[in-house]
Parts: structure tokens; sequence; C-alpha cells
């Protein structure tokens, strides 16, 4: 199906069971333990061993000898693979890290051996054995030395994207802002790490693993084992969380494959918490400059971002820039990247690449730039808001409502009572403030297919190999297979994550409910005019309801109109609307914090966040998604930071004690509140995403929150105690 | 891990026979630090001896001014004693502020003095309250059980059997955890006695827990937070980390001093 | 060597090599997979069981310390008359999203209840401290636990498994 045109009325629209909050399907299986993840697929293939991966110890240069003479004499050894016996092998489309083969080192903890044994024990004793020589080479691994000569790096056409301008209409502007921000790098810390089981049948490959992307990582395998894609079939129908960790295939995968083969058995492999950290992929950091002018009255004139960040050879931007081009009005604008070479591990997307922290950036300058102008941090963005692409006035965006997140936001959170000046309001030891920050991320569309089975006993049955990475995607499909075809979703059976299902969006970037639905929608669609067809009606006024095909005074029950199974494959592919309209999901974030003014740590008190992102297909899990996302804002602003060892160039704190998240005893009241509205320029589902623009704008809001309280501003995240109690109003 | 040699010691005889005869033994109680420490190499002792099967090292009593509770005693079980909560409460406390519940239901009071890691907590009350060590050899005064950065006067085949606190008029302990791991990024153990006060700070020190003379003479005049006002101590020998810089350690030990005497004072 | 113990109220034994943790006997030797590897070091708590009613991380234990011990995992948590209500609240609320953290989050929680059954919010958080969770941000399953304590302590259901508080031994 095409996506052409706005979609007008269609079955969706009924909303009885799509929009309404359901429990996931897939809730039952999860509470008891019994949905089985990747390294815990004992029933796949029997007599499955063991491999341990072995990191490098340099980050960058070569191994010149891999010793694993005491590995492969140890107990229960099966196989040793190391990175000498094979050629460097290939890597996938979007990865800038070869994963395995040659001597090259790219970075530390790059894979360098799989130990295959017979228990994971004995894998693990036995990969300590392994001594490998290595010729280092000077690395890059400070990008604050290495930014002041870092080439520009466009992502377009123009290596700088100009609107007017910026720099005349700057200098004429009467009121300024100029100052640079930093976040650090981070870490998606998926709980589940990544794990794959390999067995070969033959020449034909299978991976049971964990991924996000099923139909970019078959492709992947396949190029980087030197095999064709249609011998390879990827698994992966749970996954313990991945925030763009694993759009990619990883070593796991790529050395299960290899140590099967070797071991002429079914592997396991897992990788290590620290070798999820160093030897995948993780959220580069930015030294992000921001420029704003404004007339007297809060209209900006003129606004320019400008990020830095870095990345291996051939490897590509943070796009921290991404929202300046669309967030506010202005005349004059200016946006450029620069990014520096370096050789930490390979930096790719982790949720909301590119706005999540390019908003942690340009939300805070937005607040110091309605404090110098003496306006309400809230009624300056209203005044600065756009329906249009600034870039292209006739390009609307589709639907906008940033202006009523931020008001419902400002009424529910009791933002009157703001006190502007900061450091003003005490509550014993604490310094109390209250912060707002907009959201924003884009809305993607990319196609998405489907294959959809009617059995005789009515019973709907989707196929698809997007992934349900915690998301709900079982669910948000099932209920539009239920809506589509007028059944209850326990006449819904929903197949995820398996490459033989038909082709969708994957989950990443926020596009998977909206995308995969719609996919889901365009093969219901196929099957009710099979049905049609079937039944000898005219698909156009027949309606699908109470388990029943209805068209005049006719009814017949879905699983008679079935008779012995009818299946429909079809998918949604996009025209167009995506460049007519700019599409995008808007938040307005606010926080209040509590600062200890004696230790200056923080403490969260309350967050709220008012989202415009379309139809919402289930509240239950979108809203899961926008609280999960508003967590891990709170430990970008306050806590995350992989700490780089600029020396020896590699990620220091790479466990779980040493890179803090959020836990229980962090997180207070969190509320989130969807205004009521669809789209129908995004798809025929009317939806959009949320998972992404619930972190974004986030850390701004808490930054500017403890501005607030305190009086000290920060620009540098995270925001820990000892990067200003020095600067604390003295207790009194 | 790998292969090593696993023992249940029936008896402390028979514990203290079995680390004697083996080339690298350990004893292994609760095994929260230990089992990590192997699993990363940092330690490979080719035999392991379990205490938890020895009956009766977990005993809690208080008599005559002096609580002593056996090696085995759970950090979970400390804080929740009647008798801990009731003679020694800011024990209680520190107890309930180690790791978290699981850590505390297997964590044990010999392991984590055995252990010496300088961002313990016991250290600090055993400094402070000027506890006495229970071996299976001897008695050690805590301040000269601890002998640096994981080292403890310890022989190979001896093993922490109890640990003896006297009951102060007052004490209480502050903690500033390190919200990952929740260990001290800098704990501070204030003791009153009828003589003396001691002051002993964990988390803070890079090689483990010290005493505050300047804090301790402040507060044997004036027992009151107001009577540390002013007071700093040197960043010399603080460790300072990702987590925290020395000059932050310093500013804690100071509040953490402060809040500690506070609580003390009730 | 041999390891035996209780496992959701019926024994089970097996031979194990002495580095086995608990968390490999479960998952490896009794295809018990509720029980999840997220760091192995005892700082992610996905690992959770309940030993002689406490919750414990698995991994940071050898089989052999539990030998002779009760272990409820959560495959025990259910009955034949149905989930534990815990099971049912985490469903309900949506405190479970990828869910690789869900199991060890409610045993923690079913370890607070049986011995504190009205716990406060903050108790709660306290109880849940070791368990970390990167998708749904908390609240819900705070929440959750919260209404769980208020129904079981106005119903008196005997549906419940009884915590199994075997005397605690030493290990």
């Amino acid at each position: 199906m095409k996506f052409e045109h706005p979609a007008g009325l269609n079955p969706i629209d009924r909303l009885t069971v799509v929009g309404r909050p359901v429990d996931r399907i897939d809730g039952p299986l999860k509470t008891t333990g019994t949905a089985l993840y990747a390294h815990e697929r004992h029933d796949v293939a029997p007599n499955q061993a063991y491999g341990v991966v072995v990191g490098a110890a340099i980050a960058r240069g070569r191994v010149e000898t891999i010793d694993v003479r005491a590995a492969r004499a140890a107990p229960g050894v099966l196989a040793v693979v190391t990175t000498l016996d094979v050629p460097r092998l290939g890597r996938g489309r979007m990865n800038y890290a070869y994963l395995f083969g040659g001597a090259e080192i790219q970075h530390y903890h790059q894979a360098i051996a799989v130990v295959v044994a017979e228990t994971f024990e004995q894998a693990r004793a036995a990969a300590a054995l392994i001594r490998a020589d290595y010729t280092p080479e000077q690395g890059r691994f400070d990008l604050a030395a290495e930014a002041g000569h870092a080439p520009l790096h466009g992502d377009g056409d123009e290596p700088v994207h100009r609107v007017g301008d910026f720099e005349t209409a700057f200098a004429a502007a009467p009121v300024t802002l100029d100052r640079t921000y930093t976040t650090p790098d981070q870490s998606h810390v998926m709980i589940e790490p990544h794990a794959t089981v390999a067995v070969w049948d033959g020449d034909r490959l299978t991976l049971w693993t964990s991924n996000q992307m099923i139909a970019w990582s078959k492709k992947a395998v396949a190029d980087i084992l030197g095999m064709p894609a249609e011998k390879v079939r990827v698994v992966s129908p749970y996954v313990g969380g991945g925030f763009g960790g694993k759009l990619f295939v990883r070593a796991d995968a790529v050395l299960a494959a290899l140590g099967a083969k070797a071991a002429g058995r079914p592997v396991r492999v897992a990788l290590t918490r620290p070798l999820v950290i160093n030897n995948t992929t993780h959220r580069p950091a930015t030294i992000q400059r921001i420029r704003i002018g404004a007339e007297r009255d809060g209209r900006i004139t003129a606004i320019a971002h400008e990020s830095t960040s870095g990345n291996l050879p051939d490897g590509s931007p943070e796009t921290a820039v991404a929202q300046t081009k669309l967030l506010y009005a202005g005349a004059a604008r200016m946006i450029a990247m620069r990014l520096a070479r370096l050789d930490l591990p390979e930096g790719n997307a982790m949720r909301a690449p590119g706005e999540a922290p390019g908003m942690m950036a340009l939300e805070i300058a937005i607040d110091e730039m309605a404090e110098a102008l003496g306006l309400d941090p809230v009624e300056f963005r209203i005044r600065n808001d756009t329906q249009v692409d600034p870039a292209h006035p006739g390009r609307p965006f589709s639907y906008r409502d940033l202006v009523g997140c931020l008001r419902l936001g400002a009424e529910r959170f009791g933002w009157s009572a703001r006190d502007p000046k900061p450091a003003s309001v005490r509550d014993g030891r604490w310094l109390i403030g209250l912060g707002v920050a907009a959201g924003f991320r884009n809305n993607l569309l990319t196609k998405s297919s489907a294959r959809v089975e009617l059995d005789r006993h009515g019973v709907v049955t989707v196929s698809t190999d997007m992934t349900d990475i915690g998301t709900g995607s079982y669910t948000i499909i099932a209920q539009t297979a239920a809506e589509m075809l007028g059944v209850g979703l326990e006449k819904v059976v929903v197949r995820l994550g398996d490459s033989d299902f038909p082709a969708s969006a994957g989950s990443g970037g926020q596009w998977g409910a909206n995308n995969a639905t719609a996919g889901v929608y365009a093969a219901c669609v196929r099957l009710r005019d099979a049905v049609a067809r079937k039944l000898g009606l005219n698909a156009t006024d027949i309606d699908f309801a109470d388990g029943e095909v209805m068209s005049g005074d006719r009814r017949v029950p879905l699983g008679e109109a079935a008779g012995e199974g009818l299946s429909a494959e079809d998918g949604i592919e996009y025209g167009s609307l995506a460049k007519d309209y700019q599409q995008s999901t808007f938040a307005g974030h606010f926080v209040e914090v509590a600062v200890d003014a004696h230790t200056g740590e923080t403490r969260l008190r309350r967050m709220l966040a008012v989202c415009s992102a379309g139809r919402i297909l289930n509240p239950k899990s979108a809203r899961s998604q926008v609280i999960g996302a508003m967590t891990m804002g709170a430990g970008a602003a306050l806590m995350e930071k992989l700490s780089v060892d600029t020396r020896r160039g590699f990620f220091v704190n790479h466990d779980l004690a040493g890179y803090e998240v959020p836990v229980h005893a962090d997180i207070p009241h969190q509320e989130v509140i969807f205004l009521d509205e669809a789209d129908p320029i995004s798809s025929p589902m009317k939806a959009k995403g949320v998972g992404e623009l619930g972190l974004c704008g986030v850390g701004a809001a808490i930054a500017n929150a403890i501005y607030n309280a305190t009086g000290v501003r920060v620009r540098d995240y995270p925001i820990t105690l000892d990067t200003y109690l020095d600067r604390l109003p003295r207790p009194a | 891990m790998y292969d090593f040699t696993y023992h249940k010691a029936a008896s402390l005889d028979d514990a203290a026979k079995l680390l004697a005869s083996a080339v690298d033994a350990k004893p292994i109680a609760g095994g929260q630090s230990l089992l990590p420490m192997m699993k990363f190499r940092l330690a490979s002792p080719s035999d392991l001896v379990d205490l938890g099967t020895i009956a009766g090292l977990d005993r809690i009593e208080a008599e005559g001014g002096t609580l002593t509770l056996g090696a085995m005693c759970r950090h979970g079980a400390v804080c929740t004693s009647e008798v801990v909560q009731k003679t020694l409460p800011a024990l209680a406390h520190l107890a309930g502020l180690i790791g978290d519940p699981a850590v505390r239901h297997r964590g044990t009071l010999g392991g984590s003095l055995a252990n010496n890691d300088p961002t313990a907590d016991y250290p600090a009350a055993a400094v402070s309250l000027g506890a006495t060590i229970v071996t299976s050899k001897r008695e050690i005064a805590a301040e000269d059980f601890f002998t640096g950065l994981f080292e403890t006067a310890l022989e190979p085949d001896e093993i922490v059997v109890a640990a003896r606190f006297p009951v102060p008029e007052k004490a209480a302990y502050e903690k500033f955890r390190n919200p990952a791991s929740r260990y001290a990024m800098v704990g501070v153990f204030v003791a009153k006695f009828p003589d003396v006060v001691r002051v002993a700070v964990t988390g803070a020190g890079a090689s483990g827990v010290f005493r505050v003379p300047s804090f301790e003479e402040a507060l044997s005049k004036d027992f009151s937070a107001d009577a540390l006002k002013g007071l700093s101590i040197s960043t010399d020998g603080l460790a300072g980390d990702i987590h925290a810089s020395a000059e932050y350690r310093a500013h804690l030990v100071g509040v953490m001093a402060r809040r500690a005497v506070a609580a003390a004072n009730g | 060597m041999n390891v035996t113990l209780t496992v959701n109220g019926e024994t089970r034994s097996a031979e194990v090599p002495p580095e086995t943790t608990l968390l490999v006997f479960l998952r490896e030797y009794l295809n018990l997979t509720g029980a999840k590897t997220g760091c192995d070091i005892g700082d992610c708590g996905a690992c959770t069981v309940i030993l002689d009613g406490k919750a414990v991380n698995a991994c940071l234990m050898l089989a052999a310390q539990a030998d002779g011990r009760d272990v409820i995992t959560i495959e025990g948590l259910a009955t034949r008359e149905g989930l534990h209500p815990l099971q049912k609240v985490f469903e309900e609320t949506g405190a479970l999203q990828c869910g690789f953290c869900g199991p060890g989050v409610i045993l923690s929680a079913k370890a607070l209840l049986d011995e504190n059954p009205a716990p406060s919010k903050q108790e709660i958080r306290n109880a849940l401290a070791g368990n970390l969770c990167r998708c749904t941000g908390y609240v819900k399953m705070i929440d959750g636990i919260q209404e769980v304590a208020e129904t079981m302590r106005s119903v008196p259901t005997p549906a419940l498994p009884a915590a199994s508080k075997g005397e605690q031994k030493h290990g």
C-alpha cells in the first residue's frame, strides 16, 4: 500500500481496541519468567557449547601473535578462534568498527578471540589464559583536544546549513547569547547484554539473538561472514532492552557463528558487561556552541548551533544540531557539525540520536536567553513557535502543538508559582527550583510489511519481523489487527522478530510503532479484500465487527468466511508526504528539583511531560515509554557519563558499579499527559512515535531547575555535585 | 571462574587446618566481594573454605557494655537485630546502609572486616568504637587490624571469629553513598565515650579507614555539630577518582561529620 | 560435586563443577531461566531469587553455598490457581517493558511483602535498591507493589504460596 495522501476515515478510527490502555499481551510470559531471551534458548538446539569473547587490551595498533596453547589445553575447551585465523571480515552498512578478523586493532576491547567450551565457566577460565602480543600505536582519544582541528561534516550537500545571513543578524541583535555546552559519552545499559545462539545446518546459519532490526541484521550477517543472505536466519522474539545498542549485529553474533563452525556444535555467546561498553557502540560526546540573537520583545532573529563529536574513521557525527533547524522561528540560521577522528569504540545511535544531546544543550541556551530577555521561559518558547519549516516556509508541520504542551504543562505543574529569581526558595537544607524545556523529536517514515492469516476458528495471526524491545510492539500490532478485522484481542496471535517473516520497519528512531502498525494495517486491508472476494462481496461496503463480516443484512462469522484459511501480505510505503510536510513530535517537560545546600546533591521531586505525538495507540504502553525515557533523561542530566582514559583510550567505568544509571530511589513522582490528537499525514494509523520524545529535553529541564534552585548555571553534563559545589549559595 | 577445590568447614579448627594445608586457600563467608574478584581474576585461590557451615558464628550478644557480633552475622541480620538496635543503634543503621538488600542478606561482618575495602562501612565503626577483632588465634585492636588498602593483620590461616564493640554514650554513622555501587564515597562514624571521642572516616582515604584527630579534639571539648564549624581536613592521602575529587571528599568529611554528631545528639 | 537443594518446593540435584554459581545452576542445569544474567557481579539484580526467605543475587553465590537450602525462583511464584498478585499487578500497571529485570524485581518485592506487609513507598524503594531497570522508570513498579500490599492486607487470601522461611542457616 502506498500512502500518498493524508488519511481519511478508516476502520482504525473506530478506536474500539486501538487507543485503549490494554495490558501488554506478552505480559504473562514476562512476569512468569517464561519469555525466552536469546541466551536461554535451550529449546532451539541440543548440545549447545559456550563461547566467551576476548577483547583487545590496546586501543589502537596491531595484534602480532596470540598464544592459545594454554587455552586449548584447558579443561572442556572445544575450539578457539582468533582474529589472526581469519582475514578482516566485512561490516554492517551502518557500522564503522570491524567486528573481527585481521591484525589491526581499531579500539579497545575489539574482539580478538572466542573460546568455546563445554561449560560457561570453563570457557571463561580458558579465555583468561589467552596471551596476545601487540604493537600499540598512539591513538586519539580526547575529544576536547581534537575538536579545534576537526573538519566540517555536513549532513546534506552543504557542509554548513544556512538560512539568511546569520552573522549580520546576530551582530545586529540587541540581546545575544554565545555559550558552549558539552555532553559526555553515554552507554545504553540495556539490562540484557548482547547474546546469541548460533546454529549451522550445512551452509545455513540461524542466529537466535537479541536484536532490534532483523532485516538489517540478516543482511549484515551475510556481509560480515561473506555468505548469501538467503542462507541466514535471524530470530529475536524477545529483547531485553536495546535503546539503539542492538540496532546492529555485534561480536556476540559473529563469534557465536564462527565458534559454532569451529566447534561443530551450536554455540551460545553473551557479551560481558565490560564488553557491552567497550566492544559495542555508545552515544558519542559532543561539544556544542550555540548563539542566539533576539529582539527585546523576545523574537529570535538569529540562531546558530554548531556541534563537534568524534568517531572512528568512516564514522558519522552525533547529529546534535538536528532539532535547531526546526524547533524555533528565526529568520537567520546557521547549523554546522564537525567530526573529529577518535580511536575510541564505535559511536553510534542511542535513543534519540542527535536530538537527545542536542536538546540538552539547546534548551539550556533557550532558558538562558529567556532570562537575559526578562521573559518567562515558557512564554519565550511560545513566542518563538513556528508552524512551518523555517528554512522552507511553504513546508508546514503536519501537526504541531508545542504551544499546547507548554501551556497545559505549565498549568498542571503549577508553573505560575515559580519564583524566577534563582536560589530564592528553601525547604530546610534543600534549595528548591522549577525548570522547563521543550521536547522535540522527528517522526520518521520507513516502509514496513506484515503477513496476516485468518483461520477457520476466526483466529488472526500476524507475522512480521518487527521486534518488541519492551516498547509494546506485540500489543499495538495485536490492537491494530483486532481493530481492522473486528475481533477481540484474544483472537489475535502476533509473531515477531524472525527474518522468515515479512520485513518491517524494526525498532529504532521511535519509528517502530507508527510504521509497523501501518504495515499491519496494509496487510489487514488486503485480507479484508480477500475475505470480501471469497464471500462475493464488495470490499467497500462490508464491515468487520464482533468477529463477523457484515454487508447489508448479511453476517458471516469470520472463521466461516476464512474457509480453510486466508492469508494476505502487504506493507506500507510512503509517497512524498514526508517531503511536503515536516513531521515531528513535541513535548513540554517540567521538573522540580531540590539541591542539598551542603553537598550539592540533587534530588528530583516531580517530573511532568505533556506530549503532542499524534494518535496514541495504547496509552498504557506509551506512558510507560515516556516515563522510562524521562528516567533516562534524569540519568543523562545527573549521572551518566562514560569516563574516557585519554592515555589508554577506553571507557574506564565499564560496569554498572561505575556507570551510574538512575535507581528506584532517584525517581520520584512522574506524570505524562498526551494531548488528544491524530495526525492523518503520518500514516493511516495517524500515530507518531513517543519513545524518544520522552527523553529529548528532560536533561535541560533538570539543568534549568537546578539553576532556578541554586543560581548556578552548569553547561557541562552530567551535572554532578562536585562540579558546582563551590558555587552554591552559602547555607544559612 | 575456574576449577578450584571447595571445602565445607565443619568447625573453626577444621577451617584453619584446611586453610593451612593448601597452597593458596581462602575462606569464603558471604562471598559478595570475593566471588566478583574471582570472576575478574583479581583473586584466584586454589581452594575455598566455606565458613557458612560452621555453627555458632552468627551470635549477637550484648553484655556488660560490650556488643559482640559473630563474624558470620549478615549485614541484614545486624540491621534488623533488636539487640543491636537497642544497644548500638548506630551500628544497626550502618549495616542497613551496606549495599542493597540482596547483598545484605549474604554479606557478613567478618568478610567485610577481613576484606578491608577502603570504601567499606564496618572498618569505620570498628575504629571509631575501638572494637576488638577476635580471630581464631588472638585478639587484635581495630586500629592495629586495618593495615592498609585491602590489607589487614590477619595471617593466611587466621580467621575472624567475632568483633567486640564497646557501647558508647552516643554514636552515629553518616554516609554519602556512591549512587551506583552504594559504597561509601565518604562515611563518618562518630562515637562518644566518657573519656574519649573518636571520629573514623571510610571511603575518603586512599589507603582505607582513618581517624580525624582535629575533629576528635574539638568534639571532646564540645560534642556538638557547631564545634566542628570552620574545621576541615587536608586532601593529603584522600582518594580522588571519577566519582569525586579529593577536594570534594574532604568537603564531604566535614559535612558528614557534622551530620553524624547532630544525629548522635538526637 | 553434588548439589542438592529445594527449588520451588521440589528437591533438585545435579553434579556440577565447584565454580558453578547458583545462577548457572538454575539456568543451565535446571533450565529455570527466569533469573537473568545481566551483569554477573551483583550490580543489576536481574538474577534475584529468594533463598530461605531472603532475596539474594544468584550470580554472587556458589551453587555449593546453596546446598541443602530452599530457593524460590520466578517460575515458582504462580500457583495452579493463577498468577501471584505481584505478577498480575506488574502486567496491569505496565511495570514491565522489555521484561528482563522483571523476575528479579518481582522476587525482591515478594521477599519484602513477606516480611513487611505494609511498606511505605520509601521502604519499597529501599527493598528494590538493587534491581536496576532501564525501561520503565520505576514509578509504576512502586505503585503496583503498594497496590498489592493493600489488597493482600484487606483480603486475606489463602491462595498465596507461603513464603519459604526455612531455618536461616549460615553460608
